[in-house]
């Protein structure tokens, strides 16, 4: 008994330990021999690491080579998701560095979650300081690491902001547009402008260096690297002379809002498009903090709004171009029919009025001074139906098809759309009203760009453009061809009287202070009477008159009379493009 | 004399001890090789080696009746130390586990009670042939109960289970009632909620996150799951000796220490693992035939003691390296980092050759 028990329970404890490592073994098994392959794989995704080698992004240059945006060389700081073991801990220290919220640093790590394996970017150009305070907390920052990544630089700030465009991390919308583009949360992508129009050009191809890490995440070795492919560069179609002659001008001209552009009428080429009020793209380039932002869009003078393409005002007198088209064109006027200014016109029991009485004039002097009863008498006999054919015709309310993003088409009312629209009869009282470009009448500032190109080139129309040429990877040029739209049927007479018109508007009428002394110009002032405040004003003109290089328009909002806030503008403009007008030799 | 005890000198267990200490301290090697003090360590290896041998002759030739009448002297001083290690002990992970020795780096007096409690508890119970009576079993409780007390203060909850499972495998084979082991194993579940306060924040959520793994990957989960990928990430070949990818990017904490089996399941595979483990069957074995074939009751209390111990250890230490046991931090027998429990493993071994040098002359 007491010999035999003691064995018996050694049987036991043996069969027990026995049992036991069975099970270890059956389990070693399991993990190393069934389950393995899966545990081979996650110790590579343990080991490697994928960091994205940012491609910059293509340069852009003005027409004769002058750099507008390139990237300047700066550093991102980021968080690996996997890595950042202790967020509680992490955060707060990481924020007062960067001097952000903690809340920001968070949400930007949590809107990122799916993607464990990738960097989220918390802030990009950071300072060396920032650099410099991370690298010496390196290891009380587990997770956080430093990128060099480009930053776009715009090396002009406000100056040509909306042609130029800015950059922004590309939102959850376009990310599932354009996900097969291999764009990834929070890649940067045009947003608006050149940037927007020619992102596919501008943008480089991202590469990849796969290193491997240890355990805290720290880059060993590499163990491949897969270069980054440079975006293109493009040239544009702006003079940055004469951008920054536009810009300056209407910054110069005291007012809240408006737009200048000047455009080769025999290319399409825009030299420059100005708009104010401006920003700074710059500050989107970094990725704008969400109050930044937040004070940009809520701006009411709307910022981001650019004037020239992607706003709609009343022509106001300048629309008396097309009116003097459509009756030149009908016979009902010539050069020399005279009219009876007296200050007002009587339709029934309505009166229209005009600046003064000027007494018995002719038809030049009517345009010359933009003598509203001559216009009136016109647009009167021709009917609005007449008057939208020809400003159509001439290019307002259509889209020109400039290539950047945003352009719209304003309105050109008829009679036959009015009663669509409106479900009013058209009066004839319309009829007078548009005549001088006032009414339910609106256009953008580039199609009266456009419609003077036809004007002075003897009715080609230019499709306005942005673009020059692109480079390829070999810095080869491919230049972009002008494309003519279409041609305006104008019979030549009609187009002299129009021509000798717009001189005389320069030379001795509303447009003087749109004069270049030596510069042969014909232009055309307006003031557009409208429900918001004292009238815009604008100046469309061209120059030189015979061989005309360039038409130039400039757009005040609330400027009150087109030959006081607007002419001056175009004037400087015209200055940049011609600083020697006695050079410029013109066929009388 | 010698000779004859020479000739019942159980060679398996003595060469399958030294395979595993030299195979152990190449492992080992692979996993400091690049962390700064490879040298530093591989040299403190060898150290402990040497003095684990000389332990282990010591033990092995030394009467182990002789060892047995020392148990005062020897409990004394284990408790002594076990005191005094609270006190004035070095903190590791927080916990008191350690007396400084100079040169001689630490020394970790819960080692020390392992053997020790495996020699006064055979004593023990050899004087109790009969463990019927609460009388007889409630002193032993009470001898084992001190040190493993002593112990979880550090708090070290791994080493205390450890003297529990050896206090618990003596008394099964000493012949203890059923009945009085169900009773103390009740006994501990309801002291266990208890020894949950002594424990450290770390070691609390060890235990939780062996309930749910997934629970903090990035936190307390993170050794087990990085464990498990390197174990499994060895397949049946292993990545070959040094080539740890886990084991050289330090993606295991402990790895030298309580973790040194990931290094074998990774760097040697299914293969390296089930020689390693066949390795410790054989030890463990031959453990049990030498119980059985004991001389006297103290030698076969002993000889279990000691295969108790070994068998605990391994099972504890590679089952929490694939999630099959909790994260308890208790080293692998022969092969993890650190020369008391090196010295007190030899030292055992050497106990169980002692008894089967000196067993009874009936072979098989």
């Amino acid at each position: 008994m007491e010999n035999q028990q003691p064995s018996r329970r050694l049987f036991i404890l043996s069969l027990i330990i026995g049992m036991l490592i069975g099970i270890l073994v059956v389990r070693l098994w399991q993990v190393q021999v069934l389950q393995g392959a899966s545990y081979l794989r996650q110790s590579e995704d343990n080991r490697i690491r994928d960091y994205t080698l940012a491609a910059p992004r293509g340069i852009i240059y003005d027409r004769k080579g002058r750099p507008l945006v390139s990237n300047r060389p700066a550093f991102t700081v980021a968080v690996l998701p996997l890595e950042l073991r202790n967020p509680a801990i992490v955060i707060p220290r990481l924020a007062p560095i960067l001097a952000m919220a903690p809340d920001e640093i968070t949400t930007r790590i949590v809107s990122n979650r799916p993607r464990l394996f990738e960097p989220v970017r918390i802030k990009r150009d950071v300072g060396p300081n920032v650099v410099a305070m991370i690298e010496e907390n390196r290891l009380d920052l587990p997770g956080v690491i430093i990128l060099p990544e480009p930053v776009r630089y715009y090396l002009h700030g406000k100056m040509a902001a909306h042609v130029l465009g800015y950059l922004g991390e590309v939102d959850p919308d376009e990310l599932a547009a354009r996900q097969v583009e291999g764009y990834k949360p929070g890649d940067l992508i045009g947003k608006a402008g050149a940037e927007r129009a020619y992102e596919t050009v501008l943008r480089g191809i991202d590469g990849r260096l796969r290193m491997e890490v240890d355990a805290l995440g720290r880059p060993l070795r590499v163990l491949s690297r897969l270069p980054a492919i440079p975006g293109r560069a493009i040239v544009l179609t702006l003079d940055l002379d004469v951008q920054k002659a536009a810009y300056d001008a209407l910054v110069a001209s005291g007012m809240q809002a408006g737009a200048a552009m000047a455009m080769d009428p025999r290319s399409g080429d825009i030299l420059a498009m100005a708009s104010i009020p401006s920003y700074d793209p710059n500050l989107f380039a970094i990725g704008i903090s969400p109050k930044a932002w937040q004070a940009i869009t809520t701006d009411r003078r709307k910022p981001l709004l650019n004037r020239a393409i992607a706003a709609t005002y009343e022509p106001g007198s300048v629309f008396k171009l097309v009116t003097a088209t459509a009756a030149l064109e009908h016979g009902i006027v010539t050069r020399q029919t005279m009219f009876d200014a007296p200050g007002y016109f009587q339709l029934g029991q309505w009166t229209f009025g005009d600046l003064r009485a000027w007494g018995r004039i002719d038809f030049i002097t009517g345009i010359a001074n933009s003598v509203n009863v001559v216009f009136y008498t016109l647009g009167y006999r021709l009917g609005g139906e007449e008057l939208a054919k020809y400003a159509l015709m001439m290019g307002l309310g259509e889209l020109t098809g400039v290539d950047l993003p945003g352009e719209i088409n304003g309105t050109i009312p008829s009679p036959s759309t009015k009663e669509q629209l409106v479900g009013e009869p058209w009066y004839p009282g319309d009829s007078v009203n548009m005549s001088i470009g006032q009414g339910a009448i609106t256009v953008t500032p580039i199609q009266v760009v456009r419609m003077l190109g036809g004007i002075a080139t003897g009715g080609q129309l230019m499709q306005p453009r942005i673009l020059l040429m692109t480079y390829d990877r070999n810095r080869s040029q491919h230049r972009a061809d002008p494309f003519l739209q279409r041609i305006v049927p104008f019979q030549a007479s009609t187009l002299a009287v129009l021509r000798e018109g717009m001189r005389a508007v320069v030379e001795r009428g509303s447009g003087l202070g749109a004069r270049i002394p030596g510069l042969p110009m014909a232009g055309k002032t307006g003031s557009a009477e409208n429900p918001r405040g004292k009238p815009h004003a604008w100046f469309a003109g061209y120059a030189p008159v015979g061989e005309p290089r360039i038409v130039v328009v400039a757009f005040v909002e609330h400027g009150f009379r087109g030959g006081i806030s607007a002419a001056p503008v175009a004037r400087a403009v015209l200055h940049a493009v011609f600083p020697q007008p006695a050079d410029v030799e013109v066929p009388r | 004399m010698s000779r004859r005890l020479l000739r019942y000198l159980d060679w398996p267990v003595l060469v399958a001890t030294l395979i595993l200490v030299v195979g152990g301290a190449v492992v080992l090697y692979s996993a400091v090789q690049n962390s700064g003090d490879a040298s530093t360590l591989v040299r403190a290896r060898i150290l402990h080696a040497v003095m684990g041998l000389v332990v282990l002759a010591l033990m092995a030739f030394i009467d182990y009746q002789t060892i047995a009448r020392a148990w005062r002297p020897i409990l004394g001083t284990t408790l002594f130390l076990l005191v005094v290690v609270l006190i004035i002990g070095r903190s590791s992970m927080g916990a008191q586990r350690w007396i400084a020795l100079g040169p001689l780096g630490g020394f970790q007096p819960s080692e020390l009670a392992k053997l020790a409690l495996i020699i006064t508890l055979a004593k023990h119970l050899d004087g109790h042939k009969e463990l019927t009576s609460w009388r007889d079993i409630l002193p032993v409780l009470i001898q084992a109960a001190v040190p493993i007390a002593l112990v979880i203060r550090q708090p070290d909850l791994g080493t205390s289970m450890v003297l529990a499972a050896i206090a618990a495998v003596m008394l099964f084979a000493g012949g203890a009632p059923l009945g009085a082991l169900g009773a103390m194993g009740a006994g501990a579940a309801v002291v266990a909620p208890m020894a949950w306060r002594i424990l450290h924040e770390y070691q609390r959520r060890r235990l939780l996150v062996f309930i749910d793994p997934g629970a903090d990957p990035l936190g307390a989960g993170y050794a087990l799951i990085q464990s498990k990928i390197a174990v499994g990430s060895g397949q049946v070949f292993g990545k070959g000796l040094l080539h740890g990818t886990q084991n050289l990017l330090h993606f295991i904490p402990e790895q030298h220490t309580d973790f040194v089996f990931t290094v074998i399941g990774e760097e040697l595979g299914f293969v390296g693992a089930a020689l390693m483990i066949g390795l410790f069957v054989l030890w463990l074995w031959r453990g049990m035939a030498i119980a059985a074939q004991a001389k006297d009751r103290l030698g076969m209390l002993m000889a279990v003691g000691a295969v108790g111990m070994i068998a605990f250890h391994l099972f504890i230490n590679v089952g929490m390296t694939v999630g099959l046991t909790p994260i308890t931090g208790i080293p692998l027998p022969f092969i993890s980092h650190g020369g008391s429990a090196l010295v007190a493993m030899m030292g055992a071994t050497g106990l169980l050759l002692n008894v089967g040098m000196r067993r009874k002359k009936i072979l098989f």
